[in-house]
């Protein structure tokens, strides 16, 4: 398994050490962190793919789940958090040069060697960008391999809108387009208004040779499926990455199974038409 | 390798044992039932009919236990593993279920493929242990092993067995570990033991009168209401799950820079609640249905068997008398 960096002798729920080395604040309850394990020679070993995750440790609070937000084709480690339950409470709480703990990577990380020679569309809402991030960027750095990218993110207004900085770099790239959407009219918006599904509608992007790769609260999956498949889109041709309570993050802890999968090892990125197969309920 | 053995012999072996290894057995507790408990006394073992209440499970996978420790030196308090503990431990009485369930626990913990990963706590508990099997001579009604490809008289999981032979055990060696604990034992068996050991054996089989016929895949059952009317009694007390050998679903919890690993299980409604408020199993319909699929379908999907070696023990200890035995059979699958 890639990046797997677990050997037989070392405990498999350990973390290791890593220092905040930069702290952005996405909206006023998202920050991303900026991190780098304190060993340099595992740092500079930890390889992982656009999609895997790590667990997050807040000393003295707990762990929580989350997945990288680069791309491993860029130098920096960085996970994303919404302000929510306890560990990311206490996670808004830290400061740059702050300790915390990593492991990880875990999953299966999208299919970035079947998506080559694919028009890829991307749809995401709120802080779901965060996985597919890491494979815009992923993509991007490796744009030969990719054909057209259509990138379609939503969120309940401008202000929750993430990674704003990169809508630019992103639109700037050759063969690239973002369509930016807020859930409700604002004043001095000039991009598209209404809900993720609806946009999709109004955009209307081809699905011959596409992968459409979807992440984003339940609600927002729940009604773009349908509308993708009735677009055309196969199945097979719809990916998502799922999120579910998790602790282990090794197929171990038994909270996160659909089916005889669990998200976390066999997952988070499932196809629709496994999740289909496995009676997943959107 | 088979003896028969007195058992004056065999305390006489425990109390000489107990002087360089940890030694564990099934206690008589006043008015509470059987429990394994670390022994220091060897007259303390009981090796009679009666089934311990708590599988041996614990002794692998503790209740809660510190699966990382924190290094306070220099005030960095990094974390760090717990040191394992290394002292030999026999443990004594184990039955042929349980034994069967380490079995089917090494699986999850200590996976064969060289790409899974490893549970260090678990594998050291293992492999400090010595298992040394107690048949079953008196099944209880609620047993139902032989149905699940088991049998109150076999031995996997185990390194040693002993059969309660009235005056005497016949003691079976089965493993090179089993040889270093019992080897010593002085005895050997005759042709009469012989017979009337398999007789014995064929005929405790035959009092496991319990019987599960859980199909081959649930799956065509699994939307049906079928799950809402048999979790409707459930109260989500999760006995069912501490007290099953199989059952190893667990919470990470961080104390004070350690991190405590604790049973967990799917009967409870926090078990897979988000901090969003989303539960995917939000009802008793789907908590239990989880449970009896892990068992009978998703399990035996990615292992080929059944997470259940039919010990009894929760539809023994089920405050609402449900039967996973006849709910797995029950299940509508056409």
């Amino acid at each position: 398994m890639t990046g797997q960096m677990n050997t037989s002798n070392s405990n498999i729920y350990l973390p290791r050490e890593t220092e905040i080395t930069a702290i952005r604040q996405e909206t006023s309850d998202i920050k991303t962190f900026v991190l780098k394990f304190k060993d340099a020679a595992y740092g500079d070993a930890f390889t992982y793919r656009p999609g895997q995750f790590v667990e997050f440790s807040v000393f003295g609070e707990g762990e929580a789940t989350f997945c990288i937000s680069n791309s491993p084709t860029r130098k920096t480690i960085e996970c994303s958090a919404k302000k929510m339950g306890m560990v990311t409470q206490a996670m808004h709480e830290l400061n740059v040069g702050d300790t915390v703990g990593l492991r990880g990577p875990y999953g299966n990380g999208f299919p970035v060697e079947d998506l080559k020679g694919k028009h890829l569309l991307f749809v995401s809402g709120g802080i779901g960008l965060a996985p597919l991030r890491s494979l815009i960027n992923y993509c991007l750095d490796n744009r030969d391999d990719y054909l057209d990218i259509t990138i379609v993110n939503g969120a309940r207004t401008s202000k929750d809108l993430v990674y704003r900085d990169e809508y630019k770099v992103w639109e700037k790239a050759p063969g690239t387009k973002v369509h930016l959407t807020v859930d409700c009219r604002e004043e001095d918006w000039v991009c598209m208004v209404g809900v993720v599904p609806k946009a999709l509608e109004e955009i209307k992007p081809t699905c011959n040779g596409s992968v459409a790769i979807v992440c984003g609260p339940p609600i927002m999956i729940r009604f773009t499926i349908p509308v993708l498949e009735k677009m055309g889109f196969c199945p097979e041709s719809i990916i998502t990455t799922l999120e579910m309570k998790m602790k282990c993050g090794l197929g171990k802890c038994g909270r996160c199974n659909i089916g005889n999968h669990y998200i976390c090892k066999d997952g988070p990125v499932f196809n629709y038409a496994k999740l289909k197969e496995l009676h997943y309920e959107l | 390798m088979k003896k028969t053995v007195k058992k004056e012999a065999l305390i006489a072996l425990i109390e000489n044992l107990m002087k360089d290894h940890e030694v564990v057995s099934p206690v008589e507790t006043a008015g509470k039932g059987v429990f394994y408990r670390k022994i220091d006394k060897a007259k303390d073992v009981y090796l009679g009919p009666a089934f311990a209440v708590e599988p041996v499970k614990k002794f692998f996978l503790h209740p809660s236990e510190w699966i990382c420790g924190c290094n306070k030196e220099e005030g960095t308090a990094s974390p760090c593993p717990v040191p394992a503990d290394d002292k030999k431990r026999v443990i004594f009485g184990v039955r042929p279920c349980e034994a069967r369930g380490l079995v089917l626990l090494d699986k999850i913990f200590a996976p064969d493929d060289p790409a899974g990963y490893q549970d260090t706590s678990y594998i050291d508990n293992r492999s400090r242990s010595v298992i040394v099997g107690l048949a079953c001579s008196v099944p209880d009604r609620t047993c139902f092993c032989v149905s699940l490809d088991g049998s109150p008289v076999e031995t996997r999981g185990m390194d040693a067995v002993l059969f309660d032979m009235g005056d005497n055990f016949i003691v079976e060696i089965l493993t090179e570990k089993g040889k270093s604990i019992l080897g010593s034992l002085p005895g050997t068996i005759d042709a009469g033991s012989e017979k009337a050991l398999e007789a014995a054996k064929e005929k405790t089989k035959k009092l496991v009168v319990k019987t599960v016929k859980a199909p081959d895949s649930l799956d065509a059952s699994f939307k049906s209401d079928y799950w809402k009317k048999v979790s409707l009694s459930c109260l989500s007390c999760g006995v069912c799950t501490y007290l099953c050998p199989t059952c190893h679903c667990f919470d990470l919890v961080e104390e004070e820079r350690k991190k405590l690993r604790c049973y967990d299980g799917c009967a409870f409604p926090d078990f897979t609640l988000e901090t969003s408020g989303e539960n995917p199993r939000p009802t008793k319909k789907e908590r239990y249905r989880q449970r009896v699929f892990h068992k009978f379908d998703y399990f035996k999907k990615n292992f080929g068997e059944n997470l259940c070696v039919g010990c009894g023990r929760c539809i023994r200890f089920c405050p609402v008398k449900i039967d996973i035995s006849e709910v797995a059979a029950g299940a509508p699958i056409k």
